[in-house]
């Protein structure tokens, strides 16, 4: 009796250690099934079957390779969009596109590789976690176009990844093919600080970040300021952040975003609550449904992605994924590209807000005007959207 | 740094503890609707530690079962959402079909796991430190590994259940107010927690499975010489605690959340497991224990959105706010060293079990 489950714990551990190994090298437990790039059915598995031209096109055209984040390719977020904008530039050129989804992180390097391997003129590998394997890949294949969604390349002095952030070296000169996409923040930040004054009642309304040490969340919510004033001058605008130097409590953790929003909401008697915050985030919309107030997502079309809050949801703060890919790749095509950060905003239709959506929200009637005047502004270089020390946080 | 002494000491004490309690009064709302949100999962694994450890077993995997759980419920949940296709919610809870079953799969979850962990510990005899360590990192991996493989599936999920809901007239009712606001604005896992502690505290030192539990935990042999089965007693407790983790999962993810995400319980389990240690493994006293963890969360997070003026506010400004996510485990530390009150364990808490007979 006590010799066999002696055996059977030491199995136990071992199964459990693998699992936890599992977690974290997916592609030992199913090398088979990752599907190649040739074998991905494209036309089948796009989110819109609307083209079936890229099936068909020669071995010799023009082929795009897109490395999603782990999840989805149809998940109404960074992967769908940017894939969408890929398909987009391979419809207009008539060029092949395929994708691959990573099963987890430990794939990105592997699964850049293989379009490597298929000789594709064009890599675009989505977010900011593929960042680090993207300029690797970029390194070592100077050939190959890379196109890096939301990443700002940070390499050092040889052109490899900097994981100490000194960003020494020149990415533009250095790895001449590997092209950033960054997008101004603070313009769609301050279309949505224009919405968030428009429809709050008490004039009181909040923007919730992640780290304030973060550039990219400080300018969405310093345009979010500036815009909110410029409608209406009386607002208050009380910011927040949900950590100052925990990744998963800023990040990873809606069940943290919920409670602190719901305190912030209750504390802060904000009526229009604007979150910059990923997962967290999230939360941050749960709590503005269960307060009933409400609250405008980030980066995508949250009415879309996240539909548990769309009760409150009035608008997102847009990056125009697919746009910006298309023309990168546009670009790559024609041979105007160049390599370095490639920065989008009005100007080239890299930002906006979404598609008012909800219905039991009532606009102002002249906020769309304002809207239009806003963003034709910004076009024109016209309109300040963010303030002197754009992107670092100097507020309370 | 040499600003921090220089400050204490030009502030009266007294002055800081009334500007305190004008602070708290101020904001007592949202702290104690804080408190009582952040406390439930803690006090439901806190609980089920100590209906464990009164019987004799160690459970340190409640956080491996509670994020199983959390998984497991909200899957099972989705899938049948998603079979059923959209139900209107009863008038009570916003409660689905999807719902009640994914809390019930929970529910069965937590106690197979449960079971697993009995076997280890009781049948099994081996360190239930380390039986409990291979739940919670089996679990981590299996459901981090799961989740990624489910992502993959277009799930919209099942929703969650709401809040009973206060009534304005009983939310401004002078003096207790905010206390019927923070206890009664829970959903059916929240409210039940609080039921589940009353019962338990009574059945624990008033009933005859209370006595047989509490004597198994602190001298099974005599236990034993009476005619009790320990093995089964221990057996039963540990499989029927596991419900308990099992209901703070699936308030994680479908009752204060609206899905699964990878590693979700955050801690959540193991600060469970110290205020069991600081309320004297009583439930009563664990879910106290949990109410003042949460609290100083309630306060940390009221003194980072609305930061207090004054002298109280300098000090305050002094405190990072990782200390407050540290309270817990200091206070933990500071009890089981005996400084303030000494809080000592069941006897047999940790000893395999084994029959005279057998050896």
């Amino acid at each position: 009796m006590a010799r066999l489950p002696r055996k059977a714990i030491a199995l136990l551990a071992v199964s459990a250690l693998v699992a936890a190994a599992c977690s974290s090298a997916a592609a030992t437990a199913s090398p088979t099934a990752t599907p190649t790039p040739a074998a991905t059915p494209t036309p089948a598995a796009t989110p819109t079957p609307a083209t079936s031209a890229s099936a068909s096109a020669p071995a010799t055209a023009f082929k795009i390779g897109v490395v999603t984040d782990v999840g989805r390719v149809d998940d109404k977020n960074f992967n769908q969009y940017s894939y969408q904008g890929a398909k987009d530039a391979a419809d207009a050129l008539g060029a092949s596109v395929s994708y691959l989804v990573p099963k987890d992180a430990t794939e990105y390097a592997s699964d850049i590789q293989q379009f490597v391997d298929q000789k594709t003129n064009v890599i675009v590998t989505v977010g900011f976690n593929l960042g680090n394997d993207t300029i690797k890949a970029a390194k070592a294949n100077p050939d190959i176009w890379f196109v890096a969604v939301d990443v700002a390349p940070c390499v050092d002095a040889t052109g490899a990844p900097d994981s100490t952030f000194a960003c020494k070296g020149d990415a533009a000169t250095l790895l001449p093919h590997l092209i950033g996409i960054q997008f101004q923040e603070d313009q769609a930040g301050y279309l949505a600080g224009m919405v968030a004054a428009a429809v709050s009642k008490t004039g009181v309304i909040g923007q919730l970040g992640g780290i304030n040490s973060n550039p990219a969340v400080v300018r969405y919510m310093q345009g979010y300021e500036l815009g909110a004033k410029a409608y209406k001058s009386s607002v208050t605008v009380d910011s927040g952040f949900f950590s100052t130097g925990d990744i998963t409590k800023a990040y990873g953790d809606p069940v943290f975003g919920k409670t602190f929003s719901q305190q912030f909401i209750s504390q802060k008697k904000v009526d229009v609550l604007f979150q910059v915050a990923g997962a967290t985030g999230n939360g941050a919309l749960d709590a503005a449904c269960a307060a009933g107030i409400y609250a405008i997502g980030v980066d995508v079309d949250q009415y879309q992605s996240y539909p548990s809050a769309d009760k409150c949801i009035v608008t997102s703060a847009e990056k125009h994924l697919a746009s910006a890919v298309s023309q990168t790749i546009k670009a790559i095509n024609a041979g105007t590209a160049k390599g370095g950060i490639s920065k989008f905003n009005a100007a080239n239709d890299g930002i906006g807000i979404s598609a008012f959506q909800n219905t039991s929200v009532t606009l102002p009637s002249d906020l769309q005007g304002k809207l239009d005047a806003a963003l034709a502004a910004m076009k024109a270089g016209t309109l300040t959207t963010c303030t002197a020390q754009c992107g670092t946080w100097t507020g309370k | 740094m040499s600003g921090i002494p220089g400050a204490l000491d030009a502030i009266p004490l007294i002055g800081l503890v009334f500007q305190l309690m004008g602070y708290l009064i101020e904001n007592i709302n949202p702290i104690s609707a804080t408190t009582v949100a952040v406390s439930v999962p803690i006090a439901l694994a806190a609980l089920c530690g100590v209906m464990c450890e009164r019987s004799g077993v160690v459970n340190i995997g409640l956080e491996g079962i509670m994020l199983i759980c959390a998984f497991v419920g909200w899957y099972a949940s989705a899938l049948v959402a998603g079979a059923l296709g959209p139900e209107a919610p009863f008038p009570l809870f916003g409660a689905t079909p999807a719902l009640l079953i994914g809390v019930l799969a929970a529910i069965v979850a937590g106690m197979l796991v449960s079971l697993l962990h009995a076997w280890l510990s009781i049948s099994a005899r081996i360190d239930q430190i380390i039986g409990g360590t291979i739940i919670n990192i089996g679990a981590a991996g299996i459901t981090g590994y799961l989740y990624t493989l489910v992502s993959g599936q277009s799930l919209t999920g099942a929703g969650q259940f709401t809040p009973l809901g206060v009534p304005q007239e009983v939310a401004t009712v002078p003096l207790v107010g905010w206390l019927l606001n923070a206890v009664l604005n829970q959903g059916p896992i929240g409210l039940t927690t609080i039921i589940i502690v009353i019962i338990f505290q009574i059945m624990l030192f008033r009933s005859r499975w209370g006595l047989r539990t509490r004597a198994a935990g602190e001298h099974p042999r005599a236990v034993e010489t009476v005619g009790i089965d320990v093995i089964r007693l221990r057996y039963r407790n540990v499989v029927m605690s596991g419900a308990l983790a099992a209901l703070g999962g699936a308030w994680l993810s479908m009752e204060y959340g609206t899905q699964f995400q990878a590693n979700m319980t955050n801690g959540r389990g193991f600060i469970g497991l110290a205020a069991m240690i600081v309320g004297r493994w009583s439930p009563v006293g664990a879910f106290g224990a949990a109410l003042l963890f949460a609290s100083a969360t309630g306060l940390s997070l009221s003194i980072t959105i609305s930061p207090p003026s004054g002298d109280l506010g300098n000090v305050f400004s002094y405190i990072p706010s990782e200390f407050w996510d540290a309270l817990p485990y200091i206070i933990t530390i500071v009890i089981l060293a005996g400084v303030v009150g000494r809080s000592i364990a069941p006897a047999a808490d940790g000893q395999p079990y084994e029959r005279e007979s057998a050896s």
